[in-house]
């Protein structure tokens, strides 16, 4: 168990942060050549006021009308990217283990916080489970990768919570917990996770159309 | 019979103070208890000083308790008179809790993973 637990904690962790960062700047470097080639004209219009003022909309819960058609999607998803985001982020647990390797910390949330977003993040992972098998307009474009990926989203939290609770098996629950912290990493260039790179791309390319060329809203 | 009686009578005693006498060891457990965390977060630290040191085959108790000179430690100086806080909690250097948590952590778990003998994870040591 020491040596599964030093080799998860140490060289695995560079082998995700290394394929998560090459890999990101990968996709977008051969996805800026591909524009290129084939539509060289994005670059072109390609406008940071129109751009930005899009994104802002689109970031904002309920500000854009596709936003405000689905309502309980919008709660979700929001409630969801900010667990998704922030706990792992500044989570007590994760700073303390970065101070003792480069001595550098920041602001931690209560671990009562990190617990009800970690409940939400499981729960919206539950709800998107669920959509996905019974909007019939939802289901129709869902692939088995899309339920892979929320699987693989939730198995961080889930692992993460059963590790912090101490229930049974809680020191390989804590392996599991980096593990597939880990594994979540390095998949998001290579798969509908990218949408993280890629979001303020299509977005700011879609506000700059709208914007520039069609002279209308696209929010 | 007589003789009978008396044996079992003095079996009897004798293994009910054998088991009043591990029970008492058992509430000895001892933690790490440092003074200077005074709002805990996560639950204290089962420590069984003596019979840790004697499990580990530590013989130097400036493994531990170490004296620091000019970046080095000390090889024939120890601090067993201090609380670990005394020194890594220091006005001067500005330090925080977070240093204080560091140096315990670093400490226990960099010998444990080293020699891959004892806890290692948060849940191993903070034990409900
Ligand atoms: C594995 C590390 C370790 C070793 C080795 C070690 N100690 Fe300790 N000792 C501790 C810790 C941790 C504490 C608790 C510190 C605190 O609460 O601030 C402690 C506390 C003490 C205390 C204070 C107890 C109290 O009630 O306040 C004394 C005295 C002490 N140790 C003596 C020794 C002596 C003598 C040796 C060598 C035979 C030794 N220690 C070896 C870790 C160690
Ligand atoms: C008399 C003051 C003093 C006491 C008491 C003390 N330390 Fe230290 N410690 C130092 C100094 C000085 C250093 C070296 C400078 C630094 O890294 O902060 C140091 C370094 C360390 C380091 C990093 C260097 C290494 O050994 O690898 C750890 C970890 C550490 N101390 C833990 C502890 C723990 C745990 C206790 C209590 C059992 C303790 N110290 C008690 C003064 C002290
Ligand atoms: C110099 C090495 C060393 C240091 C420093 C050290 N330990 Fe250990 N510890 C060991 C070893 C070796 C074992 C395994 C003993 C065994 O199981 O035979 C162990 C075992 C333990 C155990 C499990 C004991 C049991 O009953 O199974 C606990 C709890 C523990 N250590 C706590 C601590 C804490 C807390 C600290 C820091 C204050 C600490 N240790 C510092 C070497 C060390
Ligand atoms: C090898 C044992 C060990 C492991 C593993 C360990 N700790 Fe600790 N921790 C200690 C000791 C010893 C202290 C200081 C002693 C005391 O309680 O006074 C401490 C102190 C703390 C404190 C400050 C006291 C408090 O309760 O507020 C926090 C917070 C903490 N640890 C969190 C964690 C977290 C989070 C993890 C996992 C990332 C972790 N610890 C892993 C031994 C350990």
């Amino acid at each position: 168990m020491h040596d599964l637990y030093a080799f998860v904690s140490g060289p695995l962790v560079w082998v995700a942060f290394i394929i998560f960062f090459g890999g990101s700047i990968y996709r977008l470097v051969s996805m800026a050549i591909l524009a290129k080639k084939k539509d060289g004209v994005v670059f072109e219009y390609f406008n940071f006021k129109y751009a930005l003022r899009s994104i802002f909309h689109w970031i904002i819960p309920f500000a854009s009308t596709n936003w405000r058609l689905h309502p309980w999607m919008t709660i979700v998803t929001f409630a969801f990217h900010i667990g998704l985001i922030f706990t792992p982020v500044f989570l007590f647990a994760h700073i303390i283990l970065i101070k003792e390797s480069w001595d550098i910390s920041w602001w931690a949330m209560p671990d009562g916080l990190a617990d009800i977003l970690t409940l939400v993040v499981i729960a919206s992972c539950v709800f998107f489970f669920v959509r996905r098998q019974v909007l019939p307009e939802v289901k129709y474009l869902t692939s088995t990768s899309d339920y892979v990926i929320l699987v693989l989203v939730a198995l961080p939290f889930i692992t993460g919570f059963w590790t912090y609770h101490q229930w049974p098996e809680s020191t390989f629950m804590g392996i599991l917990h980096i593990l597939s912290g880990e594994v979540m990493l390095a998949v998001i260039p290579f798969t509908k996770l990218s949408h993280m790179l890629f979001f303020p791309i299509t977005r700011g390319y879609m506000g700059s159309e709208f914007g520039g060329v069609r002279q209308a809203k696209d929010w | 019979m007589r003789k009978t009686l008396g044996l079992l009578f003095l079996f009897s005693f004798l293994a009910a103070s054998l088991v009043g006498f591990s029970a008492y060891c058992q509430e000895d457990i001892s933690f790490v208890g440092d003074s200077a965390f005074t709002e805990r977060m996560r639950p204290s630290v089962p420590f069984l000083h003596d019979d840790h040191n004697e499990m580990a085959n530590i013989e130097d108790c400036n493994e531990c308790h170490h004296v620091w000179e000019d970046g080095k430690k000390l090889e024939w100086d120890s601090s067993e008179d201090k609380e670990c806080s005394e020194c890594h909690l220091s006005q001067e250097s500005g330090d925080s809790d977070m240093d204080l948590i560091k140096a315990y952590h670093n400490m226990c778990k960099e010998c444990h993973i080293g020699q891959k003998a004892g806890p290692v994870q948060c849940s191993e040591c903070h034990i409900k």
